[in-house]
């Protein structure tokens, strides 16, 4: 299949004609690419510059007087005037964007202060239970590690449940 | 007869009308002037999407488009499938208001404006940028000038950083002060007009820019893939926009000129730009035919950075075809996808 390929290209007339032609491009572009990297090209597209910039402000000066006359006899704002407002809304936008970022900032803080207030009841009877189950389990092992520990412990507790506390009322 | 009927009818088609491109589907999330945020729209599931969201800034005189070309080849495409939270920051088209838009502005306030966001819709308080072209200038400052805001990885895509050799660069040899004055370009203009700096890119390779480009689609007018490549390829290269007065200012004189970011000299709103203090991961691919952008300026920025962990990927072929070219799917956008999932966990 490759080799009919090849073989059709080969006799085609036209592919050799693009050959050539893609050689010939090759060999411009080289010379083309080594055209642009010289100072002369540099010095005649600055002057070329030059040329329009000069040729061109004399004409853009006089439009746009002439534009600003006629804006001004249809009392229609110049492009200075439109250009003054748009940097006036940028600035605008910027400040917005500055309270935008200070309104995220207290919403972040309050549903982080909401969220620890609401977590702050559901821990202490978590907290409390799991007090307790440690205290239980320290029991235990005490008393599987050391029946006198144990018994030192308990008598203790009973010393501490006997003793007469504040009255109320 | 009919086949060329329908092959003329195929080049007024291909030359005449645009191509639906950036078709990936987003949301704006985000807007300052003329900038614009998107979000693009996940397509895989949360539990299986990295938690790092990644940042698109591409140059400042082009369409970013170029990241979303056309369905089936589609950089953007490409990552969200991958699972990235991917956002995109178009710096849209600068009017005569925006004139005296300096990098600086670019770089201190628009960016960290939409970084706020990015990491604010993400839920997320670290990010990873990619910069391509003067994108990638724009993100190396910002990356040295707050290395503190969450900056994990940094990827420096045909970065033109380093200014130092004039003789390899055509752009500082046609922008010397000697023959290009920027002062007087600006008066006229205001802004740098697109049309002259697509002039510019073009000119760098006049034959292949200007004939052997529409050869290549002469040559082709019977391959409807290679039609429609070149269609949305043309649709992106003949969008121009210009570049903020300010901010071309600013590439001719303190970069192409002096330059500055390298020598550790460059000062955006009164910072120095100390490159030491940039301590991302960081990952650049340098196009080893790029015309625009040669090699050997992006190669140095990796000796004067302060990050320990740095890669850079050589690709064949020029300063679009790496990542919009027929082989990026192969050479290019896989090599990110996996340096960057590594280090998006």
């Amino acid at each position: 299949m490759a080799e009919t390929q090849s073989a059709s290209k080969s006799s085609d007339p036209m592919e050799a004609m693009r050959e050539m032609r893609d050689a010939y491009l090759g060999v411009m572009s080289k010379a083309m690419i080594d055209a642009v990297n010289t100072e002369t090209y540099a010095q005649v597209t600055g002057a070329m510059l030059d040329g329009y910039l000069t040729a061109a402000t004399p004409f853009r000066e006089g439009l746009d007087k002439a534009m600003l006359q006629g804006l001004e006899q249809m009392s229609l704002p110049s492009r200075q005037e439109v250009v003054a407002l748009a940097e006036r809304f940028t600035n605008v936008e910027l400040r917005l964007d500055d309270i935008d970022a200070k309104l995220d900032r207290i919403v972040s803080l309050v549903s982080e202060r909401r969220t620890a207030s609401k977590a702050a009841p559901a821990t202490r009877p978590q907290a409390a239970a799991s007090a307790v189950a440690t205290s239980r389990v320290s029991r235990k092992t005490a008393t599987k590690a050391s029946a006198p520990v144990a018994r030192r412990a308990k008598a203790a507790k009973s010393t501490s449940a006997r003793k007469p506390g504040p009255r109320k009322g | 007869m009919s086949e060329i009927e329908e092959q003329w009818r195929t080049m007024s088609r291909v030359l005449t009308t645009k191509a639906a491109i950036a078709q990936t589907p987003k949301e704006l999330v985000w807007a300052l002037n003329k900038a614009r945020l998107y979000r693009y729209i996940p397509v895989v599931p949360l539990e299986k999407r990295h938690a790092i969201p990644l940042l698109l800034v591409f140059a400042l005189m082009n369409r970013p488009s170029i990241l979303d070309l056309r369905r089936g080849h589609s950089f953007v495409e490409f990552m969200v499938s991958q699972g990235y939270d991917v956002y995109l920051l178009d710096w849209g088209v600068p009017g005569l208001e925006d004139a005296h838009l300096k990098m600086d502005d670019y770089i201190l306030d628009y960016l960290p404006r939409a970084i706020r966001k990015v990491k604010l819709l993400s839920g997320a308080q670290e990010f990873s940028l990619l910069g391509w072209c003067i994108g990638a200038i724009l993100t190396t400052a910002y990356a040295a000038l707050r290395p503190d805001d969450g900056l994990r990885n940094l990827m420096l895509l045909t970065a033109p950083l380093d200014f130092s050799d004039p003789s390899k660069l055509t752009f500082a040899r046609w922008t010397d002060e000697k023959y290009f004055d920027v002062e007087r370009v600006l008066a006229v203009f205001g802004n740098m007009p697109g049309e002259m700096i697509d002039y510019g890119a073009k000119a760098l390779r006049p034959i292949e820019n200007y004939v052997v480009n529409h050869l290549k689609l002469w040559d082709n007018l019977d391959n409807p893939s290679v039609v429609e490549s070149w269609h949305a390829m043309n649709t992106w290269v003949t969008d121009n926009i210009p570049m903020a007065g300010g901010a071309f200012r600013q590439l001719i004189v303190d970069l192409y000129r002096n330059n500055l970011l390298m020598k550790g000299e460059w000062i955006v709103r009164g910072e120095r730009v100390d490159l030491k203090r940039l301590r991302a991961s960081l990952l650049t691919v340098i196009a080893q035919g790029d015309h625009i952008t040669p090699p050997c300026q992006s190669e140095a920025i990796i000796s004067r950075i302060g990050s320990t962990d740095t890669d850079v990927h050589r690709v064949p072929g020029g300063h679009i075809g790496i990542m919009a070219g027929s082989a990026a799917h192969k050479q290019t956008w896989p090599y990110i996808d996996e340096w960057l999932g590594a280090r998006s966990r």
